[in-house]
């Protein structure tokens, strides 16, 4: 580094932490809170896949029925864990991004707090069968609101922060950030009108909550994923991102493809013809940003495969970054029309839903966690031993759920299909394979668990007081994460 | 790339599906007139399906309880998917005791009355768009002394207890009884003290003196699952609806 550039640096770096320092509170409570959500999510879940190999399980409780107690999983999946996550990541990131500090993190976090007690409240009628009884958006009708004023609430300091930024340079991780920001708010009121607030059609009242399920993925999910994949890669490698042009195409790949996801869970279903192929196509294209994200993630990590192995933040976001093609890929695969035929009704759509989720958007979301919270809490993570545990358990649980569900569906669905099988016998291919669903989740279930358990470390601030951080291989002599520096300075690999 | 360049782009890419997807269709589909019989046909007047019932507490029910998990409430066309060929899904098949066969596909119509359309998620269990009309069927052609009321709670009680019935003729089948995956719905039930005959209490045998009454929740979704008769029986559909106008009227 020149020596006319130290002054320049000091400033940086007190910046920076000064940064940290802002939002050392809302940020870890939103992660930590989530990360509790997430494994209550995780037995919620074992609990409904154990339903499905044996009904009788827990009947006495019927707030643990089995319609009640999946819409519930993935209620908490997506609300407690996911968005909570997905605010952590945008409001820290934003404000490294933009440069600026943030004035409001009392509010950010009270509205943090807000957030749980309405998530805690949805869940709770759920589980009483007082839902709105709307697949896939099952919290009742006054769940909505308060949600979109916690939102609005929690994020809005990072458009001011975007817009008040030192003129300059957009790096493309505040793109996806700034997009999938404005994207969820009109997602989430037409959704919450169509489907609560008008008097419309009962089909298309189904039809637009199976397209706000499907948006939410791909316009909010993906983003924030992308955005931080966006981030960390040349941050820890050192290395400018591989193509800017690249990165453009991508992003507006996704955000053309993006808004047409979700009614093809309607194929076959009396609405106008257009709108479930127009879902399909939608998630068979979903395919060309996810090669154009992942090659341009993995064109800037390889080459420092080492360095990929051993910081953890890395290992998760391209592990991330992989099963973002793999998504893509079975995409296609499973949404063309001879396929649609089998995977409509069967365990595939979840096992799908759970590759989108847990595969691609939570190990990113794992790996700017990882990255993060030692920042914030100016302590290094604890154990190397329960990341490992944490990446293995997780790959392992992640790949089996998907197979297993994936597998099973189409086993079903062919079943169902061939009309010389009586219909029991599709029912008990699927139960058959619910078994490994199961397993499969006490894996994640024991992830997780100590995931949350170090993260609760990290929030009582008994991490490590080290200048080093915590990588995954114990004799590396220097730090792999390069020198410190906003990666918006790298700017593109062709400057 | 500018923030104008970019906001506006935003507003393109997402507005041009917001109002194809969303706006436009759910528009038209709240506006659907009703559907005039033919001038050749013997009816005369708009079609309605017909349902009565609990519908609109009944299906808000349906969804609460999560039912639309493991049960769907469409018959998709052909093209989608062989539901009209499955047992007795679309409707009744022409036997001895069926004078013609009643199966059709799912129209937007069959949903009057309800908020949302439950067209479910998975099939671990039968479609239930004809549900009601195969268990009164059944019921009758078995002679069986429950009436559909009673069934249908006792099998929300417990699906193993019920007995299972088939249609020898057509192979059709309702609710394999013996290894049903449907887990019992206790919760909609309570354990009461009976007095005198216990009126409307479920056959089932526990300790002396109790018996098993079905909740208000539970009687509501069932007169909505007895509702669910889409197909033809005594309501043709006008030439308008009949997407598939050539199919025989029975399966040679």
């Amino acid at each position: 580094m020149a020596e006319n550039n130290s002054t320049a640096d000091s400033k940086d770096v007190v910046l920076r932490s000064s940064i940290d320092r802002s939002l050392r509170h809302p940020v870890m409570f939103l992660f930590a809170s989530g990360a509790l959500w997430l494994v209550l999510s995780i037995v919620l879940g074992l609990v409904a896949s154990a339903k499905k190999h044996n009904p009788e399980f827990l009947t006495c409780f019927s707030w643990l029925d089995a319609g009640k107690v999946d819409a519930a999983h993935m209620s908490a999946m997506i609300y407690g864990w996911g968005l909570q996550a997905a605010f952590g990541i945008i409001i820290w990131l934003m404000a490294r991004l933009s440069r600026k500090e943030c004035t409001a993190s009392g509010i950010i976090l009270w509205a943090a707090h807000v957030w749980n007690a309405v998530v805690s409240y949805g869940i709770i009628r759920i589980m009483m069968g007082e839902g709105s009884g709307v697949t896939y958006m099952e919290f009742p009708s006054e769940v909505w609101p308060l949600l979109l004023v916690c939102y609005t609430t929690i994020t809005i300091w990072s458009l001011v922060q975007f817009q008040v930024r030192d003129a300059g340079h957009v790096y493309v991780s505040q793109w996806y950030l700034l997009a999938g920001l404005l994207w969820f708010p009109w997602i989430a009121v037409t959704a919450w009108v169509f489907v609560f607030l008008m008097d419309g059609h009962p089909l298309m009242v189904a039809g637009v909550a199976g397209w706000f399920k499907g948006t939410l993925f791909s316009l909010f999910f993906l983003p924030v994923a992308l955005g931080s994949a966006y981030y960390l890669a040349p941050k820890v490698t050192g290395r400018p991102v591989y193509s800017y042009n690249i990165a453009l195409f991508g992003f507006w790949s996704l955000a053309v493809f993006g808004p047409w996801a979700g009614m093809e869970k309607l194929f076959g279903a009396p609405i106008p013809q257009f709108l479930p192929y127009a879902g399909a196509a939608s998630m068979i294209l979903i395919l060309i940003p996810a090669i154009a994200v992942g090659y341009n993630i993995i064109k800037t990590v390889i080459g420092n495969s080492e360095v990929v192995a051993e910081s953890p933040s890395l290992r998760f976001t391209a592990a991330g970054v992989v099963l973002f093609l793999a998504f893509g890929g079975l995409s296609v695969l499973l949404h063309t029309v001879p396929a649609l035929k089998l995977t409509q009704f069967t365990y595939t759509g979840y096992g799908f839903d759970i590759l989108g989720l847990y595969g691609v958007f939570s190990l990113c979301a794992f790996g700017a966690i990882y990255f993060i919270v030692p920042r914030i809490t100016r302590r290094e993570w604890l154990s190397r031993r329960f990341i490992k545990w944490h990446f293995f358990c997780s790959i392992y649980g992640i790949s089996s759920v998907v197979i297993c569900a994936i597998a099973g569906g189409l086993s079903q669905g062919q079943g169902i299909e061939d009309l010389s099988q009586p219909f029991g016998t599709m029912a008990e291919r699927a139960s058959q394979f619910s078994w490994g669903v199961t397993l499969a989740w006490a894996f994640i279930l024991f992830a997780n668990f100590f995931f949350c358990l170090h993260l609760f470390l990290m929030w009582a601030r008994l991490g490590r007081r080290s200048s080093h951080p915590t990588l995954l291989d114990a004799h590396h002599p220097t730090s792999p994460h390069g020198p410190e520096g906003e990666v918006d300075n790298y700017s593109s690999a062709s400057a | 790339m500018t923030f104008k360049a970019f906001i506006i782009g935003l507003l393109a890419t997402f507005g041009i599906p917001w109002l194809l997807l969303v706006v436009v269709p759910y528009s038209t589909m709240r506006s659907l007139g009703p559907v005039e019989y033919g001038k050749d046909s013997e009816f005369t007047g708009a079609f309605v399906p017909k349902r009565d019932g609990r519908i609109k507490e009944g299906s808000r029910i349906f969804g609460q309880e999560g039912c639309a998990l493991c049960h769907t409430q469409v018959i998709r066309p052909t093209y989608a998917g062989n539901d009209v060929h499955r047992g007795e899904w679309a409707g009744l098949r022409k036997s001895s005791s069926v004078d013609e066969d009643t199966r059709r596909e799912t129209i937007a119509q069959d949903f009057q009355q309800e908020d949302v359309a439950h067209i479910g998620q998975t099939r671990v269990g039968p479609d239930l768009s004809n549900f009601g009309r195969r268990l009164e069927h059944y019921l009758k052609l078995n002679k069986s002394s429950r009436t559909p009321e009673q069934w249908a709670l006792m099998h929300l009680y417990n699906p193993k207890a019920v007995p299972r019935y088939e249609v020898p003729e057509t192979g059709a089948q309702i609710i394999t009884a013996w290894k049903s995956a449907c887990p019992p719905k206790s919760g909609l039930f309570a354990k009461v003290q009976v007095n005198g005959a216990g009126y409307g209490n479920l056959p089932v045998d526990i300790e002396a003196g109790m018996g098993i009454k079905p909740s208000d929740r539970a009687r509501a979704l069932v007169s909505y699952l007895l509702s669910l008769k889409k197909d033809t029986l005594g309501n043709p559909l006008p030439d308008a609806l009949n997407f598939n106008p050539k199919a025989p009227k029975s399966e040679e």
